[in-house]
């Protein structure tokens, strides 16, 4: 096991298209801190009607929840780990030297889970820094307190580890790549995004509910009556991710044991 | 004395409406060269597929030594295959490709350079292979092959798309390989080349094992192409 992980880890190593991957989790992740700072402290912005602006609690807590949004591009990576195979066809020479399918999506799983964990840390620093630079630029700021950076990490750090997992089972059930790819971006970023914004009692349960749920933070009163109150508290929200990596992990495995490469 | 080393049992394989294989029994010996016959779409992949443990048979079996492919232990030591002329990722070199499945069966890195040597790929090991031609992708996917120094080499069309100077460098390296007593099952559309290469012979057409023996025995004194030919129109008629 520890050989295929190994050959695993280079293969995510020696790909360009996954640094380019990382790269752009932290550019996505920092522009969901700077840009909600620069919104909130415009004349107009909602920082005067909407939201708080970055002077009060409220307000850096709506920038820094954001700092855990680079989870699409370990959901992502995880698609491509395992879409690679089919689409280069090197899952023909995969299986030859191990055809014990399933340590090789063991071995996969445990890569892409790894590799969701980097993604997500790495988005997190980003974006965390990116935000700190930018609140310079409108002093005064209320304080960034170390409990929501931790709340935020442990969101990240979770969600990375999920949805790596949660990639590879969709990887595997479609194969196409690009069709697993577009569909995960139109699910997470419009889908998703709606069903949790506005009927919270189904999505709360969908991924970014409970990854919404484990970041644990309120934004106060605004527009969009927002409460944290409406979705799970962190326990029963890492259990639901933890639920959804079951899940794909069962079908990556039931999928790729079963198919005939052709 | 030679010994079975691969063996089809009353294979069978129906994808769907097609019967792609159907009750195929054939024995491939030790430390002979064996070409595997058949016009397109009789079968040849599948039944390699099947061998291989990549594609599941509907009926029967094909075993490797005995037993299936995913019993053996470090099967890439035992047997190397080529079964089309991708298998690697193209946004990587050579090397980094043989790099990859070396550290997944755990064999040294300096194997990589002498299989690149040894398939005259050693040029282009820092290459991405994206700008290979069809002939270096062939030559790369026999150095994967050749990774775990395997007695078993089985190659499904090795010699597809290649010009004439590829041809007669693979049937150089199929011979020394065959002198060094490994045993080889050759797909191939090339009959000439196959008249000079192989020891025995298995033609499948339609799913159907059509005729096995040695090159002697199927020629009857006749060219492979002109024994081939009669076999497989005779059984198609």
């Amino acid at each position: 096991m520890s050989a295929l992980l190994k050959s695993e880890l280079r293969k995510l190593i020696y790909l360009r298209a996954n640094w380019l991957l990382l790269l752009w989790s932290g550019l996505f992740a920092a522009l969901g801190t700077v840009a909600p700072i620069l919104v909130l402290n415009s004349d107009n912005g909602p920082g005067r009607g909407a939201f708080s602006g970055t002077e009060t609690q409220e307000g850096i807590n709506a920038v820094f929840a954001n700092a855990a949004g680079g989870y699409l591009f370990a959901l992502i990576l995880g698609i491509l780990i395992m879409t690679n195979e089919y689409r280069h066809g090197t899952a023909v020479g995969t299986f030859l030297v191990t055809p014990k399918r399933s340590t090789v999506l063991v071995a996969k799983l445990i890569a892409a889970s790894l590799a969701g964990l980097v993604i997500q840390l790495f988005s997190f620093l980003f974006a965390i820094t990116s935000g700190f630079i930018a609140l310079t630029f409108f002093e005064p700021h209320a304080p960034v307190p170390a409990e929501l950076l931790f709340k935020v990490f442990r969101a990240s750090a979770i969600s990375g580890l999920v949805l790596g997992i949660v990639g590879v089972g969709l990887g595997a059930l479609v194969k196409n790549q690009i069709a697993a790819v577009t569909g995960a971006v139109i699910w997470t970023l419009i889908v998703e995004g709606l069903v949790v914004a506005f009927v919270e009692s189904i999505g709360k349960y969908l991924p970014a509910g409970a990854i919404t749920g484990l970041v644990d933070v309120d934004f106060g009163e605004n527009d969009f009556n927002f409460s944290i109150e409406n979705y799970l508290s962190p326990g029963p929200a890492t259990l639901v991710l933890l639920g959804y990596a079951a899940l794909f992990s069962l079908i990556a495995m039931r999928t790729t044991l079963r198919r005939d490469l052709d | 004395m030679s010994s079975v080393k691969i063996e089809f049992k009353d294979l069978s394989k129906r994808y769907k409406d097609v019967l792609a294989v159907s009750n195929f029994s054939a024995q491939v010996q030790s430390g002979r060269v064996t070409g595997f016959l058949g016009p397109n779409g009789a079968g040849k992949s599948t039944a390699l597929r099947c061998l291989l443990g990549l594609v599941n048979p509907t009926g029967g079996s094909a075993e490797i030594n005995g037993g299936s492919y995913s019993q053996l232990q470090d099967p890439i030591h035992k047997v190397g295959a080529v079964l089309d002329s991708r298998g690697f990722h193209p946004g990587l070199t050579a090397k980094q490709n043989l790099k990859i499945m070396a550290s997944a069966s755990d064999i040294n890195f300096s194997r990589i350079d002498e299989v690149l040597e040894l398939v005259d790929l050693a040029s282009a090991a820092n290459k991405r292979t994206k700008g290979f031609s069809l002939g270096m992708k062939q030559r790369l996917s026999l150095a994967i092959a050749m990774l775990g120094d395997p007695e078993i080499l089985i190659l499904d069309e090795p010699a597809n798309g290649l010009d004439p100077l590829g041809i007669v460098w693979l049937r150089e390296f199929l011979q020394k390989l065959a002198g060094e007593g490994r045993t080889i099952l050759v797909s191939s559309h090339q009959l000439a080349e196959m008249q000079n290469t192989v020891n025995d012979v298995l033609i499948i057409n339609k799913g159907v094992l059509v005729a096995q023996g040695t090159i002697k025995e199927i020629c009857k004194g006749k060219s492979l192409e002109e024994a081939f030919l009669e076999l497989t129109l005779r059984k198609s008629a």
